[in-house]
């Protein structure tokens, strides 16, 4: 086992060049795995397997698409509700209850609820915002929408 | 737009897809169209931008980056692309977006910064407050993570 800059130390060598590359998009050929597998100099069994455990471990959460929002027609937000500490379990399972709820954190500050949403429309967003502001835990809520995007590029070096 | 089938492949390839030899193929029957038609159109998605990517999403906390700040800066409107610039130039900050202000929060330029400890996020928010300046900022640590999803983007 190796240490990398960062602190992870359960993973192997070969597991983090794993996770530097499955960060980057996976080929689009009928056989990606083999084709990753190949630029990594692995088996491709190997590194399915490898992955495999990636994910057991739950360092890796998903391999899926992410799509740009606007691009697609839907619409995302930035909400931030202020609990009082007593609440916030009542509040979250609210928030948690919408699909269209994505990330969700507590933070330290006056508003210390945030969440992100995203809908296929505006007026999803301003319905679902609407009921979570009903919530009888939640004694104030703000929207704070993008006005523009400078980046987004989360890739984490192992 | 979107098409129907654009949206049915959309909302199958954003969720987690299958650990198999032949992923494409396993989705493709799903969807109901060739493996080769999906991947002409996963290809088609890459060029036009609407696809940022179909890759791994990591569990930062678990990779070592225990530590996320969202560090929320009051930035005048004419300095705000300059000092967005400063930001987004750092492999550390992940997420950069200029919102809204409200009445009752100043802030207006947010930069999502992630450290295997504390003290290395502040060392970036520092090292972005001496390059341009502004001192007006909140550094909000995650304290708890209650949810980190995929998203759904057309279902009902």
């Amino acid at each position: 086992m190796s240490r990398s800059p960062n602190g992870m130390k359960n993973i192997s060598a070969l597991e983090r060049r794993i996770l530097n590359r499955i960060q980057e998009d996976l080929p689009f050929t009928p056989r990606p795995w083999r084709d990753m597998a190949d630029e990594l100099g692995i088996e491709e069994d190997s590194l399915l397997k490898s992955v495999a455990i990636l994910k057991k471990k739950g360092i890796v959460r998903r391999i899926s698409a992410v799509f740009d929002p606007r691009k697609i027609g839907s619409v995302s937000t930035l909400v931030a509700a202020r609990v009082a500490p007593g609440n916030i379990h009542g509040a979250v399972k609210k928030i948690n209850s919408y699909g269209e709820v994505t990330h969700n954190y507590r933070r330290a500050a006056e508003y210390n609820i945030w969440f992100t949403l995203i809908a296929d429309n505006r007026k999803k967003i301003t319905r679902i915002i609407d009921e979570i502001k009903g919530d009888k835990n939640i004694d104030k809520m703000t929207e704070f929408p993008a006005e523009k995007l400078y980046k987004i590029a989360v890739k984490f070096k192992a | 737009m979107l098409s129907a089938l654009d949206k049915k492949i959309v909302n199958t390839i954003s969720r987690d897809i299958p650990l198999a030899r032949e992923p494409f193929k396993v989705l493709s029957q799903k969807i109901g169209i060739s493996q080769s038609a999906l991947l002409d159109k996963v290809r088609s998605y890459k060029k036009s931008g609407i696809m940022r990517k179909l890759s791994a999403s990591i569990n930062h906390r678990k990779a070592g980056f225990k530590y996320n700040a969202m560090v929320a800066w009051n930035i005048s409107s004419e300095r705000i692309d300059a000092a967005a610039e400063v930001m987004v130039s750092l492999p550390e900050v992940t997420h950069c977006y200029r919102r809204k202000k409200a009445p009752d929060w100043r802030y207006n330029l947010y930069a999502m910064i992630h450290g295997a400890t504390k003290k290395a996020c502040l060392r970036v928010v520092d090292k972005i407050s001496r390059k341009t300046g502004d001192k007006d900022y909140r550094v909000l640590f995650s304290l708890e993570e209650y949810k980190k999803s995929g998203a759904r983007y057309f279902e009902r």
